[in-house]
């Protein structure tokens, strides 16, 4: 017997390679999106800084936005610098 | 003369004429008012009655005449009448029975024609004041007369004259109906009628007698004499009336029957018209006297109708007319379930009853009959829901165009709605129906693309404020409740949405619906479910559909990610090629439904394929990965025996699977395929029933299977056949609705224990209502109510996990 596969539509899920589950500002899922996004991934991306942890892009910008002196990371305090 | 014993004392006797004298006029006169022919000169006639006047005996001469009448009639005409009326060697035959109640009412006319010409006579001399005579006038004097021929003949009638007046008038009115075809059908028609008949040679459809013998002309003649006796002796309205009553009525109930029942497509309403036109002209047929009679008999008797012949019968026309609306009423009420069935071909049944309904008082009648009908026909087991939710948007648009106020439609449908909230499976059904797949409820789907309710509504209540005059109440029957006329909903959607009271279960169905759909499609086309979406949208609100339109997106980043990858491996050179096409669709997990998990080990080639494609993804999305569910899919493959090939069959991936692991090797054993693929072995064996039914395995023995290289197609005939049961089920891949309020439910069950711990034991409200309180997360909990948690807390017993005692739950004691 000759068992030939013409086609295999599978079905999988994507998500985040982030070592944590949810947004540490927003509390939402990484895999879903911030509460202003509708729409998640390439639309709401995640970024990470220099310590390594993970947020929205939308979430982080937004609280550096409203941070007046000195931009650090609001989970370690740490000076806040994109992970290239 | 007997009439000596009336002359009261007060007259004075003594006076210049002598006795003689005074009696002889009174003699003349007497008789000259009861003769037939009147035959004493005006001048003698002026004498007699100047003498009498002056003896002051002129007044007496009415209530004398009066007097004679009744007892005439007492002691002899009405007997005559009534033994003329019995004659039974002439009662054979339905012609002589005629004759024998015409020449009663001849005779009886004969015996009283003088005393009314008397009377007449004695009325004109009152009038013109003729030798000093006064009185009431002819008028009051016949009045008074005829009131005693009536009391005294019909005092105690014979049930014979009704039933030879019955028998006779059906007679003509047959007569009378019969020529329609040929003739011009009006009042004219009779003359001319028997000569067809005649022709044809059969018994004449009018009089029922062999045509040589027809005796409708004469009928017709007899039937107008009588009409006019009648009318002279002012018998017409207390003789006739019931007979044309009972005539009528017993027509209108046939024709409604032989035309009308379980006839829902055609409109009566005009056919009815005409018709009782017709019958009308036989009325004025009966009523004719009245006509004739109203010019020498200037103005009617009272007691009769009061104007021209007309009235009468515009009395009758609308006595019919409200006969026939309820007697229609009645019968559609009946019917009302099965014309609500067919109903968009039913219309005109509908608008009948309609205009017949705004006639007559029997609303209240139609709806408890209605709820019957729908609670002992529909609402019971035995009927599948999607029947049920058809008849229910039948009934909707039957009902909306029955009672524009909605009030019918909402209470009696009453019933239906409460009974589909027991079912479990109307959410999904009504979803099925929007989405257009269920075999029954078609229409749902139309009806979603029709519009949207938002603008539908906003026209109506433009329409409410432009005019305040056109506002109406409320029927009667409306049930008082918050939501007003304004807001009392016709829209089918809507109404079958507001079964549950919540959108929320409708979007949760829907969404587990679509997630099937989409998943079970082998390309990206999502055309009719973007369309289906934007409808619902347009429905519901963009927020509620939010989840279902990330689902549509993720189908086409599917296929755009999948092009992407295809390009790049044709890119490859020809021994990098991979071993499979492999294609996915890359779901957005946390706006899809909760999927059902399955383990499944899927062959090394497929692993193989699907880490390439993962890391092919990885590459065109950064720090993005994917999440394989091997179980789902579809997958399209050939299957080459020795003997036979199976081309472009498409099964689900276990089931490709189990058929790759049988390439490798040609005999497995169920549990070595179970070990291989970590797959239970009872859900494997369930599947390999695709195979054998397709006679690629067999089962050589318990639990072991082989391929059938070479195999009769008798043989898997046999075997289709055998297993046909035990194919596959096509189960939904996502959790039904049941399945996700336990869920939910489990969600509480750690509250439950913490209370319970804590309070040690707690009654069922006690519970409901501390779960209100403390759990307020959202819809879950206002929509649990206490009857689903008793359901679930006994559950809970029953697995000895709780104990109930005198009305209280508590926990377990431990150990």
């Amino acid at each position: 017997m000759k068992v030939t596969i013409q086609q295999w539509n599978g079905v999988a899920s994507w998500l985040w390679v982030a070592n944590d589950e949810n947004c540490g500002i927003c509390r939402m899922s990484f895999n879903g999106c911030c509460p202003d996004c509708k729409v998640p991934g390439d639309d709401c991306p995640l970024v990470w800084g220099q310590c390594s942890h993970c947020f929205h892009m939308h979430c982080i910008l937004k609280w550096l936005n409203s941070q007046q002196v000195q931009q650090q990371c609001p989970m370690c305090r740490q000076e806040w610098k994109f992970k290239e | 003369m007997e009439d000596v014993a009336m002359e009261p004392d007060s007259v004075d006797l003594s006076g210049p004429e002598p006795h003689h004298r005074v009696s002889a006029a009174w003699d003349a006169v007497t008789a000259e008012l009861v003769s037939a022919d009147p035959s004493m000169s005006d001048r003698d006639l002026s004498d007699a009655l100047a003498l009498l006047s002056r003896r002051g005996l002129s007044r007496l001469l009415g209530p004398w005449l009066l007097e004679t009448l009744q007892l005439r009639l007492s002691s002899s005409v009405v007997p005559e009448f009534w033994s003329g009326l019995h004659q039974p060697e002439n009662e054979l035959q339905e012609r002589d029975r005629a004759l024998v109640l015409l020449r009663a009412f001849r005779t009886l006319l004969d015996r009283l024609d003088p005393f009314l010409n008397g009377l007449q006579r004695l009325g004109t001399w009152q009038e013109e004041g003729r030798g000093g005579l006064s009185g009431p006038g002819p008028r009051g004097l016949r009045e008074r007369a005829f009131t005693s021929i009536r009391a005294l003949l019909l005092f105690s009638p014979v049930p014979v004259l009704q039933e030879r007046v019955l028998e006779f008038y059906s007679r003509t009115f047959s007569i009378y109906m019969k020529p329609q075809g040929g003739e011009e059908g009006g009042p004219a028609a009779p003359e001319g009628s028997d000569d067809p008949q005649a022709s044809e040679g059969g018994a004449c459809p009018g009089c029922g007698v062999p045509a040589p013998a027809c005796w409708c002309q004469e009928a017709m003649e007899l039937l107008q004499e009588l009409s006019q006796m009648l009318w002279r002796l002012q018998l017409l309205q207390w003789v006739s009336t019931e007979a044309v009553t009972s005539i009528l009525h017993r027509l209108i109930e046939q024709r409604m029957e032989q035309h009308c029942r379980g006839e829902y497509e055609r409109s009566f309403l005009l056919d009815f018209q005409e018709w009782l036109e017709l019958v009308l002209g036989w009325l004025s047929k009966v009523f004719i006297g009245e006509k004739d009679g109203d010019c020498d008999g200037d103005g009617a008797a009272p007691g009769g109708p009061g104007g021209p012949g007309s009235t009468v019968l515009k009395q009758w026309r609308c006595h019919m007319h409200q006969f026939f609306c309820k007697t229609y009423v009645s019968m559609r009420i009946e019917e009302l379930f099965s014309i609500i069935r067919d109903f968009p071909e039913s219309k005109a049944a509908i608008e009948d009853l309609k205009f017949c309904l705004e006639r007559t008082n029997q609303r209240q009648q139609l709806l408890s009959s209605l709820k019957s009908a729908f609670e002992s026909r529909l609402l019971h087991p035995g009927v599948h829901t999607s029947d049920i939710l058809t008849v229910y948007i039948s009934a909707i648009k039957a009902l909306r165009e029955l009672d524009p106020s909605m009030v019918i439609l909402h209470v009696a449908c009453q019933p239906i709605r409460k009974y589909l909230r027991t079912r479990h499976d109307t959410v999904r059904q009504i979803v099925a129906g929007l989405t257009g797949d269920s075999e029954g409820c078609s229409d749902l789907a139309a009806e979603l693309s029709r519009g949207d309710p938002v603008t539908l509504e906003m026209q109506d209540s433009d329409d409410e404020g432009a005019g305040p005059e056109d506002w109406t109440p409320d029927p009667t029957d409306a049930v008082p409740d918050k939501t007003g006329s304004k807001r009392r909903s016709s829209d089918i959607i809507s109404l079958l949405v507001s079964i549950y009271g919540s959108k929320d279960i409708f979007i949760d169905e829907y969404r587990a619906v679509l997630a099937d759909r989409l998943l079970h499609q082998l390309n990206y086309n999502t055309a009719r479910e973007i369309r289906n979406v934007e409808l619902l949208k347009l429905r519901f609100g963009d927020s509620h559909m939010h989840y279902c339109e990330v689902m549509l997106k993720d189908m086409a980043d599917s296929r755009r990610i999948n092009s992407n990858i295809r390009e790049e491996e044709q890119r490859l050179s020809e021994e990098e090629q991979p071993p499979l096409s492999l294609s996915a669709i890359i779901l957005s997990s946390e706006f899809w439904p909760s999927l059902k998990e399955e383990k499944l080990e899927l062959p090394p080639v497929v692993c193989q394929a699907m880490e390439a494609y993962t890391h092919r993804y990885e590459k065109l999305k950064a720090m993005r990965t994917l999440s394989w569910k091997p179980h789902l899919g579809s997958v399209t493959l050939n299957v080459e025996l020795e003997d036979r090939t199976l081309i472009d069959l498409t099964v689900s991936p276990i089931h490709a699977a189990i058929i790759l692991h049988f390439q490798d090797k040609s005999s497995w054993t169920l549990e070595e395929l179970s070990a291989q693929m970590g797959a239970p072995q009872e859900l494997l064996h369930r599947k390999l029933a695709l195979w054998q039914q397709h006679g690629v395995l067999r089962e050589e023995a318990p639990g072991r299977y082989c391929v059938v290289e070479t195999g009769s197609s008798g043989e898997r005939l046999e075997r289709g056949v055998m297993l046909i049961d035990s194919d596959e089920e096509r189960d939904s891949n996502t959790t039904t609705q049941s399945e996700q309020r336990e869920e939910k439910l489990q969600l509480f069950w750690a509250y439950i224990q913490a209370m319970l711990t804590n309070l040690d034991s707690m009654t069922l409200e006690r519970i409901h209502s501390m779960l209100r309180m403390f759990v307020a997360t959202g819809p879950v909990v206002t929509e649990m109510d206490v009857n689903e948690l008793e359901a679930f807390l006994q559950r809970k017993v029953r697995d000895h996990q709780l104990i109930q005692s005198a009305g209280v739950y508590r926990l377990p004691k431990s150990n």
